[in-house]
């Protein structure tokens, strides 16, 4: 790592670097700054003076509520800088609308407890610091013990669903209440990744679904769903990857919003399903390379350091891939064709 | 436990009753369209005590049916055997605010 290339870790006040202390302390060339009416002007000098930081980790505690205009000053001062949003368990849910409206993609939530240390070493922290720094995606196996075995399913219809969440089921062995409720809420998170696979994530050139959600169904030819997931014991990790990549970073982030505000408002309100997944997971993670390929993932712990109503971090990368244009016809031509054939 | 939904009703003195047995998913769509129907006392209790899993859509779909249920036939919902993944689902989904959870 070379020193003009820092971490920023920008906190409220005195008590609250001293929150992050500990977990900030595993982690090298880090610029600790806490704002005050000089904040501009530092950064301003920093810019001055050749200093170009890859990350800054913006405290909750700051921001949206303290500094609402912070996100936009970081980024006029260090365009390509990316930016990690920190909270904890036992803070109050970052404004989603505001996070939003700055187009902030990497939120994370670290548990704060007196047996936080015995996560420390998988703090979400952490992991995220180093993809990010090493511009990495967020993968299963990071998330696991070294050594766990993947298990991977690729799917060619509908009905292989059952069969994907009864492997799971049986997987997470365990008579706790505590391995009860994982195995349940691993059955429920498969379904809403296959479902959003099998009929949210294939679209029509009009941008309209082409799948009706309950019907049987196989896949179109050159369509590609892979699920896979492991289980350590203690960790149970997933992701679903489709090849449609139709799903758009500031979508996902209007579906969490909208859900997590219109509670009970109308009951066809879209993507409660990401939702869902996003509310259950300890971490979830969202790669989107358009037109190509969509992953959603992430992890849950038997013993999870969350309280089920804390607020959950997410993860939002793209990766950039030119649409190949034989790919970008086929998909038309996809589309006319299952067009054709249920109109008939 | 049978994956599709069958609602199996019965109808006490005081209020109508409904178990939810089985899934609730697109699959259930049918079934929970015609509960409100079913009811005939401003009081209704639902058993969720034989219920399997319950997704997204089955959510929008108990959503739909509550406010069916609340709106048309004017009655208050009870609802009965929740597991705790049940009550999370239903904290953060707003069912509670259609439905409230009989106390123990």
């Amino acid at each position: 790592m070379q020193l003009n290339d820092p971490i920023l870790a920008l906190f409220a006040d005195a008590d609250d670097e001293n929150t992050w202390y500990s977990s900030l302390s595993m982690i090298p060339e880090v610029i600790r700054i806490i704002a005050n009416r000089f904040l501009l002007v530092t950064l301003d000098n920093m810019r001055g003076l050749g200093i170009n930081p890859r990350l800054a980790i913006v405290s909750g505690a700051l921001y949206p509520t303290m500094m609402p205009e912070l996100i936009k000053e970081l980024k006029n001062n260090f365009p390509r800088m990316e930016i990690l949003v920190l909270s904890s368990t036992v803070a109050p849910f970052p404004q989603i609308e505001r996070l939003l409206t700055d187009k902030v993609r990497h939120l994370v939530i670290e548990p704060i407890s007196q047996n936080a240390a015995l996560y420390r070493n998988q703090s979400p922290l952490l992991l995220a610091v180093n993809n990010l720094v090493n511009k990495q995606k967020w993968e299963i196996a990071e998330y696991v013990k070294d050594g766990t075995q993947i298990h991977v399913f690729q799917l060619s219809s509908s009905n292989e669903k059952e069969q994907v969440i009864g492997t799971i089921e049986s997987m997470v062995r365990g008579e706790t209440a505590e391995h009860e409720l994982l195995r349940q809420k691993g059955a429920l998170l498969a379904d809403e990744m296959l479902e959003n696979a099998f009929y949210g994530a294939p679209k029509g050139a009009d941008g309209n679904k082409i799948f009706r959600k309950g019907e049987q169904r196989s896949l179109l030819p050159g369509e590609k769903i892979v699920f896979r997931f492991a289980f350590d014991g203690e960790t149970l990790a997933m992701e679903m990857a489709d090849n449609w990549g139709s799903l758009a970073p500031d979508m996902i982030m209007e579906y969490l919003a909208r859900n997590q505000n219109s509670i009970g408002l109308p009951d066809d309100i879209g993507g409660r399903g990401l939702f869902i997944i996003w509310r259950f997971l300890d971490q979830f993670h969202v790669n989107i390379t358009p037109g190509n390929q969509t992953v959603v993932g992430g992890h849950l712990r038997v013993s999870s350091p969350f309280p089920p109503e804390a607020p959950r971090g997410f993860h939002i990368t793209t990766t950039e891939k030119e649409k190949n244009q034989w790919m970008h016809y086929y998909t038309s031509f996809l589309t006319v064709f299952h067009n054709t054939i249920t109109s008939r | 436990m049978d994956a599709l939904l069958h609602i199996v009703p019965d109808r006490f003195p005081q209020y109508d009753y409904f178990a939810l047995n089985g899934n609730i998913d697109a699959q259930a769509e049918k079934q929970l369209k015609e509960l409100p129907a079913k009811v005939k006392q401003p009081k209704v209790t639902i058993d969720f005590s034989k219920t399997g899993r319950i997704n997204s859509m089955g959510i929008a779909l108990l959503l739909r049916c509550f406010k069916a249920i609340r709106e048309e036939k004017k009655a208050n919902i009870e609802l009965v055997g929740l597991t705790p993944m049940n009550t999370m689902l239903f904290k953060m989904t707003g069912i509670f605010l259609l439905a409230t959870p009989a106390k123990v």
